[in-house]
């Protein structure tokens, strides 16, 4: 019978209660979403069994690449024996990644995205779910190979590709062919695994004394990383160091589930994410868990006045308070079932939009949680939405009749509170978004050639068309739609990590020990700097060719460059003695010595979240030039695209034409910016569309609340606009007050999180000023039209309704 | 049945106390019909809430069949709403989201009533006060003397011992109170104490004591 009565006075209110279901439905999904994508993010490489016992190790070590914390390990070839030295450590696997990103099969070249090659010891420390092969032997044999489903299917379709040979191309890398044979097809690896290899092979001989490996170790259960981590100092010291007194040689062992959100080391398998990204994701959870329970709770308050007769008449016929508490909960159970099946219609779209753009499935698996996630929200809604109802109505109830109605939301503190609480929260939210999109425009307009717009890159192209660089580029500028062409040693967005001993004319060491210090090196073309629009403070570019002579050699360094070799104006440096040495023996390469000709302001190849290094940027000739880039005249993108991809096939005809714009590549610099400024977008839409409209909602209850006190006025001689002034005062006092609230919270919050940028926009007064007036026009905007209705109503009316 | 024992109500304003009931001496016996009378803001409406255990006294002791009702529990309260006492009032407080049918049944439902004697406990009303047929029509339906007469229907299904009237009659026109006032008579006459509100001397006379309110004081008892 409650419930008839529930059903009955819901219907009497269609669009409040329509307000409560949205608001409450809109969160619900935005909170289901967040919790699940941060379950995906928090259970990185969670999935291996031994997902405890798994450390990735690195070393340190000031004097080489200055200290620079790489996530890989160079020369592992030591790790064999270390593993069988030290009794806590139970298995190892180094990763060693293939090169060249191509692997040829049948004449055919087929692109892959990562691959490694690995020890045999692969699936004892990895787990992975084997389709065809035994785990316990599939990598027995020295170039055995296991793909992945995916790439199985790619390249052999629906056949059984164990048997088949997979060539991995000579080249840069590679002296010669080296072929594997496939030996067991295992699946995917889960999106939450920090490193998704196409495949992994066993090398053909022990390939891993030379260059850099991922590795990994099996810590036993019972030792402690500190053991670990001494256990492996000593062996160092005592079978790799020439001089064991002075090891600086500094020891990391990383959980393997902290490498996705905690790990910032210089070559990664994979562009990590950041635990930041996990708060702020959490916080925005959080919020919108606040903003809509109170939005809720609110509404009630405002509309327990409906109820109110109901409930006091129900007293007389000898109801209990436990019947009043049925009422209000039967209310809440109809609220929060309509918008569950508001929640399940739009988590559809979502989550489709979220699988197209992120290959993420999270409603996927995840029953139990997104269960349990309902449940707990339904639970707080319900009761932080009846509580202060039901406060409210069991002090007026006992007056009786219809002045209990009068349950004044303009007069009761908690709606006050929880309406400036709400405002805060999106005025903040709308500070947020601004700094975070000011941000990222900021990085990506002063990334490397994004603001020309028209350049674009073909990334890590194979050692073969590295040799054909000069054809290439001649072919290419006789189209009349190329600009200009030249290539480099890292992509844009990339990390110039590689550092060369120098020797420079009148260039005093501030440590005489050492015998040559190292500076941070960029082999380029000739027309880097043009294509670029490098800006010279000092000096000119680089003659047109690649060829130098011994002796004439040209250098280019940027700003921090100079100031690194103790020059502060950059017109003296201009002009001296210079030469970098390169001292891999037997290699045959020498870098001839010649004279510093230009000095350039600082440019941004990497993340502007980090300080520009130190760099000098000198010619090759075929060597080093391992990304092409290409601009195109402005306005002939399909010109310039289909001059190029001619070329490309009468050149190349065998590789992959495969380009990428530079603006999308330093799109995937600040994926995890953009990624945090378009949900925070979204949130903060939901936050003040459901804010709006429990604004809206509560103008109308208080405006109907006021209605005789405003006809009264305006029998009175109140004017319109009077009246007007009268109803908003208290909303923009309220919206005041949180502005107050939120701008120092906000400006706390965005000055750390900018902290993770070198370089970064200021947080200036008028973001905050913009957030402010952006929430007052919206609240004012929303109550005025309720205001205006209830002000220029005929009076008359107004008091007959009363 | 009821004894009112110097009974105060007032409420406190910053610098004084406004008195609505002072020093009300009250005893009313099983099977009366009385008639609370006086001026506007004298506290009558007041002084049936207390009877009513609607509001409570500041001072004083009020006795329900010999129990003194502040050391009554909210339970105790609530069991009397359910079996003891039924209200009426000038407004009729009929529960807009429910038709006459439900609105009658509502206080069974809450004493626990099972649904077959529910089903004929209301047809009895129905069928006593001719509105049979308007059964399934809700309150804005009807008018205002057959609202009344659903009213009393809804106060009385559960044969309460003490009827609460606060002006059954100040909303309708002089015929409909009339007929109001002959069927209050007649449900005394079987037995049922009631205390009624009321304006009009007329009306009055249809009890058989008149209580007189001044100013929160009780002026007059005939």
């Amino acid at each position: 019978m409650v419930l008839k009565v529930v059903l009955r006075n819901l219907q009497k209110h269609p669009f409040l209660n329509l307000v409560k279901i949205i608001g409450l439905g809109l969160a619900l999904t935005g909170i289901i979403f967040i919790a699940l994508f941060l379950k995906n993010e928090l259970t990185y490489d969670s999935f291996h069994q031994k997902s405890a016992q798994i450390y990735r190790y690195t070393t340190t070590d000031p004097d080489f690449f200055s200290g620079k914390h790489f996530a890989r390990v160079i020369n592992p070839g030591y790790i064999h024996e270390m593993s069988d030295a030290l009794p806590e450590v139970e298995e190892f696997v180094r990763l060693r990644p293939v090169r060249g990103g191509l692997m040829k099969y049948d004449e055919r070249y087929y692109k892959i995205a990562q691959a490694f090659e690995c020890d045999s010891t692969f699936f004892n420390v990895f787990d992975a779910k084997m389709l065809i092969g035994n785990k316990e032997t599939v990598l027995e044999n020295p170039a055995s190979m296991v793909v992945t489903q995916s790439f199985a299917q790619k390249v052999f379709g629906e056949r059984n590709p164990v048997g088949e040979v997979l060539t991995l191309p000579s080249g840069q890398y590679y002296g010669e062919d080296q072929d594997f044979t496939i030996a067991g097809v295992m699946e995917d690896f889960p999106a939450n695994s920090h490193f998704h290899p196409d495949f992994v092979a066993t090398p053909l001989a022990n390939q891993f004394a030379y260059g850099w490996a991922w590795t990994y170790l099996v810590l036993n259960e019972n030792t402690t990383v500190e053991n670990v981590t001494v256990g492996i100092s000593d062996y160092l010291k005592n079978n790799r160091e020439a001089n064991p007194e002075e090891m600086d040689t500094e020891v990391h062992l990383q959980r393997i589930s902290d490498i996705h959100l905690n790990s910032h080391k210089l070559r990664e398998i994979e562009e990590n994410s950041n635990i930041r990204n996990v708060y702020v994701l959490a916080i925005a959870a959080f919020i919108l868990l606040l903003i809509s329970i109170s939005n809720y709770a609110n509404l009630n308050i405002g509309m327990s006045g409906f109820s109110a007769k109901y409930l006091f008449i129900n007293k007389l016929l000898g109801s209990s308070k436990s019947a009043v508490v049925k009422y209000f909960f039967f209310e809440g159970i109809c609220i929060l079932g309509a918008a569950l099946l508001f929640t399940v219609l739009l988590s559809v779209p979502v989550n489709t939009g979220v699988i197209r753009f992120y290959k993420l499935n999270l409603l996927a698996g995840n029953s139990t949680t997104i269960v349990l996630l309902v449940l707990a929200f339904s639970l707080l809604s319900l009761v932080f939405g009846m509580l202060p109802v039901l406060k409210s109505v069991f002090s007026s109830i006992r007056l009786g009749g219809n002045r209990s109605s009068a349950v004044a939301v303009h007069r009761n503190g908690v709606s006050r509170v929880l309406i400036v609480f709400q405002y805060a929260f999106s005025i903040a939210l709308i500070i947020t978004v601004i700094v975070i999109s000011r941000q990222t425009n900021y990085a990506l307009k002063h990334s490397m050639g994004v603001e020309q717009d028209n350049v674009l890159c073909f990334e890590s192209v194979h050692a073969s068309i590295q040799q054909k660089f000069g054809v290439l580029k001649e072919e290419l500028l006789q189209y009349n739609s190329i600009e200009s062409v030249s290539a480099m040693l890292e992509p844009p967005g990339g990390e110039a990590n590689d550092m060369f001993p120098f020797e420079m004319e009148g260039y005093e060491s501030e440590n005489p020990e050492q015998n040559f210090e190292s500076i941070g090196v960029f082999p380029c073309d000739y027309s880097f700097a043009s294509i670029f629009n490098l800006q010279f403070l000092a000096g000119n570019n680089f003659t047109e060719n690649n060829k130098d002579n011994e002796g004439l050699g040209e250098y280019i360094i940027n700003k921090a460059a100079m100031e690194r070799l103790h020059y502060s104006n950059p017109d003296e440096i201009i002009g001296k003695d210079f030469k970098l040495i390169f001292s891999t023996p037997g290699s045959g390469i020498t870098i001839p010595k010649g004279k510093i000709i230009g000095v350039v302001e600082d440019f941004h190849l990497s993340s502007l979240r980090k300080q520009v290094e130190p760099l000098v940027l000198f010619k090759r000739d075929k060597l080093w030039l391992l990304n092409f880039v290409v601009s195109f005249k402005p306005g002939m993108k399909e010109e310039a695209l289909a001059d190029m991809k001619k070329v490309w096939g009468e050149l190349f005809p065998e590789y992959p034409f495969q380009y990428e714009h530079v603006n999308a590549m330093y799109k995937r610099v600040y994926k995890a910016e953009l990624l945090q400024a378009r949900l925070l977008s979204v949130f903060t839409l939901i936050a003040l569309f459901i804010c709006s409209m429990g604004l809206f909602g509560l103008a109308l209850i208080i405006t109907q609340n006021r209605t005789k006190e405003i006809g009264v006025r305006k029998v009175n001689g109140a004017r319109v606009s009077e009246i007007l002034t009268l109803l908003n005062k208290d909303y923009i006092k309220w919206v005041a007050l949180a502005f107050v609230i939120a701008c120092p919270a906000a400006w706390f919050a965005m000055d750390k999180w900018l902290e993770n940028f070198a370089y970064k926009t200021t947080l200036s007064w008028w973001i905050f000023v913009v957030a402010g007036v952006l929430a007052l026009g919206i609240a004012l905007f929303t109550v005025s039209f309720q205001s205006y209705r209830a002000a220029s109503r005929n009076p008359v009316e107004a008091l007959r309704y009363e | 049945m009821i004894q009112l024992k110097n009974i105060d109500k007032y409420y406190d304003a910053k610098f004084q106390r406004t008195f609505v009931l002072k020093g009300v001496n009250l005893d009313i016996d099983q099977g009366e019909f009385v008639s609370i009378m006086g001026p506007s803001g004298a506290g009558k409406s007041t002084l049936l809430n207390i009877i009513g255990f609607l509001d409570e006294p500041n001072e004083g002791e009020y006795l329900f069949l010999d129990q003194p009702a502040n050391q009554l529990k909210e339970k105790q309260k609530v069991q009397y709403h359910r079996s003891h006492i039924g209200f009426i009032f000038q407004a009729f407080h009929l529960i807009e989201e429910m038709n006459v049918y439900e609105n009658i049944e509502t206080p069974l439902v809450y004493r626990g009533v099972k649904g077959k004697e529910r089903k004929a406990m209301v047809a009895e009303m129905l069928d006593r006060f001719n509105i049979v047929a308007k059964k399934d029509l809700f309150p804005s339906q009807l008018s205002g003397g057959q609202q009344q007469l659903v009213a009393i229907a809804r106060a009385i299904v559960g044969s309460p011992k003490l009827l609460l009237a606060d002006e059954p009659t100040g909303n309708l026109h002089s015929e409909q109170g009339q007929m109001i006032m002959e069927l209050l008579k007649k449900l005394n006459d079987e037995g049922m104490t009631i205390i009624q509100v009321t304006h009009s001397e007329e009306n009055a006379k249809y009890g058989n004591r008149i209580v007189r309110l001044k100013d929160g004081y009780l002026k007059e008892d005939e």
